[in-house]
């Protein structure tokens, strides 16, 4: 699906929908042109939030690479943890969660500092620290319970 | 990848290795860090971080400094200051710092003198002592010995 930006869609939201409203009655060429921008108008605000879905999605991902590329040789946590990458990420916020859960699901990985900051929650009981298999499974349990990963994997 | 191509991987963050002073010994595993490792635990990651989310001696300040390094290290039975010679009945440490003395990497020696460590979250190495030192593990700041027949404190 085309996803160019109309020149319609900084108008107000009022005015396109006026649009919306007056092209099944037009037949002129100038209605044809207006229907046409209309289109356009319905694609890009359709598309839109998948698109804003897609471009969080992509940042993650080069993030999360460059993190991982940089960190591979580090053992120190701290370390790990303040690459700009990872602090990056953490500041994304809440939508980060579900990323963190799909690449903590798929490829593991070192993501229990930024899902604790993020979340503010740490499913990991106190003789886990440390065994990552048991906490990648503490993360997972509670992106089950809270609906994310369902959200992921669907 | 041949071992060529993995030194020249590693390169930039250990300028002074080489086929002559280092060799793999495992598959990547990132289930364990070089201070497990050296600490002789291979399904753990030991780290003092301030979120508390990974393995820490309840009993050793939860801090990385040097000072809780060593303590860490006392706490398991290396009690000792000593150097990199070869001493029998004598496992040793070695603890890296930066330059801001802050501890970046632990090795452990091996029975043939040479040392053992696990770089991150990657391979397991045998090496010359300090044939990791360099940007990513700074350089050693203190050997520590387990002197036989002690008791952990």
């Amino acid at each position: 699906m085309s996803t160019k930006h109309p020149t319609l869609v900084r108008v107000p939201s009022i005015v396109a929908g006026t649009l919306l409203s007056v092209v099944p009655l037009a037949a002129s060429s100038h209605a044809i042109q207006l229907e046409n921008q209309v289109a356009d108008v319905r694609a890009y605000l359709e598309s839109a939030p998948s698109n804003k879905r897609n471009r969080r999605r992509q940042r993650f991902l080069a993030l999360a690479n460059k993190w991982r590329e940089d960190t591979k040789w580090l053992s120190s946590t701290n370390e790990i943890a303040m690459h700009p990458a990872y602090q990056a990420i953490i500041g994304m916020g809440q939508e980060a969660i579900p990323m963190i859960i799909e690449d903590l699901r798929k490829n593991s990985g070192h993501w229990y500092w930024a899902l604790k900051a993020i979340a503010q929650e740490d499913p990991v009981h106190r003789s886990e620290r440390g065994s990552i298999n048991c906490m990648k499974q503490a993360w997972l349990r509670w992106a089950e319970q809270k609906g994310i990963l369902n959200d992921v994997v669907g | 990848m041949s071992s060529a191509d993995w030194l020249q991987q590693l390169g930039r963050f250990f300028p002074a290795l080489n086929e002559q002073n280092c060799q793999t010994t495992s598959p990547v595993d990132e289930r364990y860090n070089c201070i497990a490792w050296a600490a002789d635990d291979t399904e753990k990651w030991w780290w003092p971080d301030p979120l508390e989310q990974q393995y820490w001696p309840q009993e050793v300040p939860r801090e990385s400094s040097l000072l809780a390094f060593q303590l860490m290290f006392q706490h398991l039975g290396y009690s000792s200051q000593s150097d990199d010679s070869l001493e029998p009945n004598k496992p040793k440490v070695a603890i890296f710092v930066d330059p801001n003395q802050v501890p970046t990497h632990a090795a452990r020696q091996l029975p043939n003198g040479n040392w053992t460590s696990k770089l991150g979250r990657q391979n397991d190495i045998e090496h010359e002592l300090v044939a990791i030192e360099g940007p990513a593990y700074g350089k050693v700041a203190i050997i520590l010995a387990k002197v036989s027949n002690q008791n952990a404190l």
